[in-house]
């Protein structure tokens, strides 16, 4: 038998409006439950609140995009909408600095979240999925990033969507058919930016909800993992905060500090707009890819140097596709903190692409 | 002109006296909410009996003695050093101007950091009576030194009708307290008491996130609540007095902050609004923070959160100087000193009518009978001739016209780092970059440099010498010298009257 809720528990509610909605709504029961939950607090908390930083970056994204729709025209008139938006409309540079910021900052907020859930052995059993649906999210974030970037159709965008189309390009049989099914033909044009205008406003936020609310619904039912040092303590030791109110005012209070700091990068580099995009003019120098792509357009890059031409290509998607796999599958190599070599062999292999990461962006950068 | 030029390579002037003052600003406020923290928290431990509260005042003390009486101190001297360097012209004013507001600082000053130390060696040492004395004395001090200061910074963004009506006669003294309590006295004290007693209550907070609030709960949580409140005020009043200030400055000036709304174009200037954003942003943010984070969880509060607040703190702090600041552009003295040190009134018609260089006390005597000569010897009207880049006469066009951008634009400028005039003039020939000069030059309504930038002035010729020198920066890289002079004639005409400053 379930349990009963708190309206057929007839319990004293709060008087006034509150009271009242409660009634029919059973609130109650809500905070009855955040308040009986538990955080476990320990040295690597701080670590916990990067998911939710991630998820307000996410909140953030969509309203900012919703007001940037009420002006932007994608199409032909890209370029002088997103040109209005930044340069005429009151606050407009502030909303589309807004929105950019917290794009990078979502990127960021997803790659600290993924690796800490790594390093943290979150993915153990029974989280799985929880590891997979995230998986799913930040590749869902990337490619929310690669088709926002062509929307103002500067010359910045225009070239950068080019290079960055070259990774797909890349895959084996399916590869130019992909890139020319997403930019409709066979270069960018306005065309793409209707079809990445689609992906980015309708397509890729009804998949990501989706998938968002799985992860929401897997984190609340599996709770937070402990890390395996904190796991080794006896019970008696370990300490943990109710999530409601404690946990959640301290989210709120990260939420925050988030907040202030895309304010104070939006206001103190707001997003610029370059010249129109030229497609018959040559690319600008140094044109490359943001930086959560850099580390693939410089593997591709390297091997480009080292085998000229289509094995070079094969041997980079090779690399990306075997390092892809072993990521997403290790759940199911490094299971439990019985099997010590497995968890040592898995966190070196996440130092391994931690290090490789940092490495290869700022060897792109360098190298540009 | 009067004073030497000093010139900081890619950092600029502006920047050496920036960075020292986000530093010393945020300590001097400190220094003084924290001067009225201390004895207020001392009082309300001895009269609830609250021994156990004795300890943390004492090691916050110790930590208020160390940052204010040491690197505020230090930081406040580096500012007065970097400053009398940066606008040697615009201290001057003031100093000419306040110097018996300055002696009435000073003595204030020496008896804050007096009593800073006496009360930090004297816990334990004398009775509680004696002690609480000695806290109020040091708290009235330090805010009486703001009550100066403020009075000397808020008049040079408003120094007031009065003060303006004797400006450069020689009796500006005479209007001492009319500058003093100039339009924006009053909004700009009450901003910054408002910010002493936030800073006071986030420091205070800093030195209570170390009390383990496992081992001690109630102690810690009975701290931080009190020192949370400190925040209350700024939270509920800053509006007001922001509102307040902002009604206050000159409708110029506010139009700077304005242009910001709309746009990130016109150059560094829209930098006044965000600034000021960030300041509303930061300081609501620091409300809710210290809210939900010290507040509500008292117990965790760590070293970590109280850093974060601090951050943020320190950061809308730092955006409203820079916000307060950039607001008073282009004048260093709101109507009537430029930011370059020159005065609105008489320096620029006799500037124009008789040259810059000519009025310089830096340039060698032979150097302006040089000059003089070389210009003599054209036909008036064609102002800058075709020349051999490698003549006398071209080299000393490049020479004038690097001093004229060294001693008018350096202060905001610089070549290739902040604000950098080579590549602000990227992209834009000789006849371009003469445009741009004419348009400094002349000063119309309409230019939108007149609402940050000073007009150019000098003579004719001496501002011909700014286009020749300026194309040799950005179109000849690599060959400075000469060979700009190869390129078309700008020929530059004078302001015309009504084109000029009023």
């Amino acid at each position: 038998m379930g349990k009963s809720t708190s309206l057929e528990r007839n319990v004293k509610r709060a008087p006034g409006v509150y009271g009242w909605i409660d009634e029919r709504l059973d609130l109650t029961a809500i905070t009855e439950f955040a308040c009986a939950k538990e955080v476990p607090e320990h040295k690597h908390s701080f670590w916990y609140y990067w998911g939710g930083i991630s998820l307000f970056l996410f909140l953030t994204q969509l309203v900012s995009g919703v007001l940037l729709l009420l002006y932007f025209r994608p199409g032909a008139d890209s370029y002088d909408s997103v040109r209005q938006i930044t340069y005429d409309i009151d606050f407009g540079w502030l909303i589309r600095s807004a929105h950019s910021w917290s794009a990078n900052l979502m990127v960021l907020a997803i790659f600290i979240h993924m690796f800490s859930v790594f390093f943290m052995k979150a993915y153990r059993k029974p989280r799985e999925f929880g590891w997979w649906s995230g998986l799913v999210l930040a590749g869902l974030t990337l490619v929310f990033g690669f088709s926002g970037y062509l929307l103002p159709m500067d010359d910045l965008a225009f070239f950068a969507t080019k290079v960055g189309l070259e990774i797909p390009r890349t895959i084996p049989v399916v590869g130019p058919f992909l890139v020319s099914l997403i930019q409709g033909g066979d270069s960018v044009s306005d065309v793409t930016i209707q079809r990445f205008f689609a992906l980015h406003v309708v397509v890729l936020p009804l998949i990501f909800i989706g998938v968002l609310a799985f992860h929401l619904w897997l984190v609340q039912k599996h709770g937070n993992a402990l890390p395996p040092d904190e796991e080794l303590k006896p019970e008696s030791e370990r300490r943990s905060i109710p999530f409601f109110p404690n946990f959640f005012t301290k989210d709120l209070a990260m939420w925050l500090i988030t907040l202030n700091v895309l304010a104070v990068l939006a206001s103190l580099y707001p997003w610029q707009l370059g010249p129109q995009a030229e497609p018959a003019s040559p690319a600008p120098d140094g044109i490359h890819p943001e930086w959560y792509f850099m580390s693939q357009f410089q593997v591709l890059k390297v091997f480009g140097k080292l085998m000229p031409g289509a094995l070079g290509e094969a041997a980079g998607i090779i690399v990306f596709t075997v390092a892809g796999v072993m990521w997403t599958l290790i759940p199911l190599y490094d299971k439990d903190s019985a099997r010590a070599v497995q968890a040592r062999r898995a966190t070196w292999f996440g130092l391994v692409v931690l290090g490789a990461f940092i490495a290869l962006t700022i060897w792109g950068y360098a190298d540009i | 002109m009067n004073y030497p030029v000093w010139v900081v390579p890619l950092l600029g002037t502006g920047w050496v006296v920036g960075l020292i003052a986000i530093t010393h600003v945020p300590l001097s406020h400190f220094a003084v909410g924290g001067g009225l923290f201390l004895p207020w928290a001392e009082r309300k431990a001895l009269r609830e009996g609250r021994r156990d509260w004795m300890p943390m005042l004492k090691a916050h003390s110790k930590f208020f003695l160390i940052l204010t009486g040491v690197f505020g101190v230090a930081t406040g001297v580096g500012i007065w050093f970097a400053i009398g360097l940066a606008s040697p012209e615009g201290t001057s004013t003031l100093i000419h101007n306040f110097v018996f507001g300055w002696a009435i600082e000073w003595t204030f000053f020496l008896v804050e950091l007096t009593t800073a130390a006496v009360y930090y060696y004297t816990w334990d040492r004398v009775s509680d009576e004696l002690h609480m004395k000695i806290g109020w004395l040091y708290a009235a001090s330090s805010i009486l030194t703001l009550v100066i200061i403020n009075g000397i910074l808020s008049f040079m963004l408003t120094p007031g009708a009065a003060w303006l009506s004797v400006a450069g006669t020689g009796n500006e003294a005479s209007k001492f307290w009319y500058a003093f309590f100039n339009p924006t006295y009053w909004p700009s004290l009450g901003l910054r008491v408002l910010i002493c007693g936030s800073l006071a209550g986030i420091w205070a907070l800093v030195t209570a996130s170390r009390i383990d609030g496992y081992e001690q709960p109630e102690l810690k949580a009975s701290v931080i609540r009190w020192s949370s409140r400190w925040l209350i005020p700024a939270f509920m009043l800053m509006p007001v007095f922001f509102a307040w200030y902002i009604h206050q400055v000159p409708v110029e000036q506010r139009g700077l902050l304005v242009m910001g709304i709309s746009t990130i174009g016109q150059g560094v200037f829209t930098q006044v609004t965000r600034s000021a954003l960030i300041t509303v942003m930061s300081s609501a943010t620091i409300a809710a923070v210290v809210y939900f984070l010290a507040y509500r969880n008292p117990r965790d509060f760590g070293l970590g959160h109280a850093v974060a607040v601090l951050a943020m703190a320190v950061a809308a702090t730092g955006f409203t100087e820079q916000a307060r600041e950039m607001l008073r552009k282009p004048y260093v003295i709101g109507q009537h000193m430029f930011s370059n040190g020159i005065r609105k009134t008489p320096d620029v018609e006799r500037l124009n009518r008789e040259g810059y260089l000519t009025n310089s006390v830096w340039v060698r005597p032979e150097e302006k009978e040089l000059w003089a000569k070389l210009d003599a010897a054209r036909v008036p009207g064609a102002v800058v001739p075709a020349a051999d880049p490698g003549s006398q006469d071209a080299q000393a066009r490049l020479t004038r016209g690097e001093l004229m951008v060294r001693g008018q634009c350096f202060a905001c400028h610089t070549l290739d780092g902040y604000r950098p005039l080579r590549r602000l003039l990227a992209g834009r020939d000789r006849e371009a970059i003469g445009n741009t000069v004419k348009m400094l030059y002349q000063y119309e309504e309409s230019s939108p440099y007149r609402k940050y930038m000073p007009p150019l002035v000098g003579t004719e010729a001496e501002v011909a010498c700014v286009v020749d020198y300026l194309d040799s920066l950005v179109n000849v890289p690599g060959a400075k010298k000469g060979a700009a002079l190869a390129a078309a004639p700008t020929p530059v005409s004078a302001p015309s009257a009504g084109g000029k400053t009023k």
